[in-house]
């Protein structure tokens, strides 16, 4: 907090607030709110403005002083540039298609308590015309979240705005295309996420109980139902939460979500398993869903070679992974999920050039009743990270 | 009858500025807390880190979802963790522990 913010100081504020002014409803057919002084004296618009503004600036200042931190550690809040580029060629089926995709964050600190921040998503698809002709698609924008944090306690953090929806592993944390192992998404992955993907309304999240054994964590959400552009989102409300024992780096989870539009009252359920051996570079993520649609599993292995004693410097940064999942539609699929039952095991290796430069590639088979199909996938990924604004070094 | 209304809108006013102030840390009621309350707690913050290092924080919850980085700008490490503290729901503790490590 502000060394020379005293409570005397913001109880003379309050003070000369309370004396100076008061709210009047006017009796109007529009009934607003007006602000007159006490002499009787109405406030313009502008002078709302500026006191709604110096309101603002007296809270952000207050929080920008609030970082305890700053003594002890050489960490700075200046707004951040993120995100990553990406680039896949992917063939699917027997048909090529080109992949550019940036993803770029924004963070914008407001002190070490308030966070604004935004993720857009520009994806070009690039396709042979006619099967052999020249290259040609389009390139398609979203706004993925823009949400205010307000990390208010140890274990309690409020979001309000566009939000990505809490439900299984991959939605919130697998996701992005730096992170994300297979470049093609689950089968099952709409499941839980209908119709966007991402929720407009406000969500609680943090961590309920955390020991040296065990830890809680949760997030529950109320999604209202929007259609504006880049903000479109469906009614519903969910929770996730999960249970991680720290000892066995294990994680176990569940999802839930209950859709509140057409159709009404319909439930999704995950139940997921995330678990690093401490003593071997392997991460074994499992999850199942179930919904209206349909329901599937997707089971996966990724091992770092750095065990490897031959050509350890090249082996270390050598990722290979296994994945396999099924699908089962309900009330015919659709909405993301396969219309017929599908399997599809694949495989993954991937190259870090650095922690940051990845070259990636994966082969997967699908299996359904009608036609098996190949999918391949070779390309890179790259992520950054740039201060937006200068701060101390 | 603005007579009547008005305590109810003074109150209204002080409860808003209230919130604020609570908002912006709760610097207003935190300035009465005794010693003794304001103690244990950070008895308690102390007791935690030297059981959970920064680097057990990083390895339990960061690497469960992406390779470490090999370095970030102290200038952007807040902000950054700031950000990984929603993302995987952390705690104010493991927030703390993780700056000291990735920003000592």
């Amino acid at each position: 907090m502000c060394k020379g913010q005293t409570a005397p100081t913001y109880t003379r504020l309050i003070d000369a607030a309370c004396r100076g002014m008061l709210y009047r409803r006017r009796n109007s057919p529009q009934s607003t709110i007006e602000l007159i002084t006490v002499t009787g004296h109405r406030v313009d618009h502008d002078m709302k403005i500026w006191l709604l503004a110096g309101c603002l600036l007296f809270c952000v200042m207050n929080l920008g002083a609030q970082d305890t931190d700053a003594p002890s550690t050489h960490a700075g809040y200046v707004p951040v540039i993120s995100g990553a580029v990406g680039y896949v060629d992917s063939i699917s089926g027997g048909t090529p298609t080109l992949l550019p995709a940036i993803d770029p964050v924004l963070l914008v600190p407001i002190g070490s308590h308030i966070l604004g921040e935004a993720r857009g998503e520009f994806v070009g698809a690039f396709s042979r015309r006619n099967g052999n002709g020249d290259y040609t698609g389009q390139v398609f924008s979203e706004l993925d979240y823009a949400q205010i944090d307000w990390l208010a306690d140890t274990h309690v953090m409020a979001v309000g705005g566009k939000y990505l929806i809490p439900y299984g592993l991959v939605s919130e944390r697998l996701d992005p295309i730096w992170i994300e192992t297979f470049q093609n998404l689950p089968l099952t992955y709409s499941i839980g996420l209908q119709t966007s993907g991402f929720g407009v309304g406000g969500e609680l999240r943090g961590v309920a109980v955390e020991n040296n054994k065990y830890s809680i964590q949760y997030s529950a959400y109320y999604s209202a139902h929007s259609d504006k552009y880049q903000f479109a989102a469906s009614r519903a409300t969910g929770f996730d939460s999960s249970i991680y024992f720290s000892p066995q780096h294990l994680e176990i989870g569940t999802s839930y979500q209950r859709y509140l539009d057409d159709p009404r009252n319909v439930n999704s359920e995950a139940t997921y398993v995330s678990w690093q051996p401490p003593q071997i570079p392997l991460d074994f993520k499992a999850e199942w869903d179930h919904g209206y649609y349909g329901q599937g599993y997707w089971i996966e292995a990724d091992y770092m070679l750095s065990q490897v004693p031959v050509a350890n410097r090249f082996f270390k940064n050598v990722q290979v992974a296994g994945r396999m999942q099924q699908s089962f539609p309900d009330h015919g699929g659709g909405h993301g999920v396969p219309g017929i039952q599908t399997e599809r095991p694949g495989v993954a290796l991937n190259y870090y050039i650095r922690d940051n430069w990845r070259i990636i590639s994966s082969y997967e088979r699908n299996f359904t009743s009608t036609k098996d199909t190949n999918l391949w996938n070779v390309g890179f990924t790259y992520r950054f990270v740039w201060p937006a604004w200068p701060g101390r070094k | 009858m603005t007579n009547r209304r008005s305590p109810f809108r003074i109150a209204v006013l002080v409860s808003v500025f209230a919130a604020g102030a609570w908002l912006s840390g709760m610097e207003l009621f935190a300035r009465a807390d005794t010693d003794a309350q304001t103690a244990p707690a950070a008895q308690k913050t102390t007791e935690r880190s030297t059981q959970k290092s920064g680097e057990q924080v990083f390895m339990q919850n960061c690497a469960r979802c992406h390779k470490p980085p090999m370095a970030i700008s102290p200038r952007t490490t807040g902000t950054i963790v700031m950000h990984m503290r929603v993302r995987a729901k952390l705690s104010s503790e493991d927030e703390k522990a993780l700056l000291r490590y990735l920003a000592p």
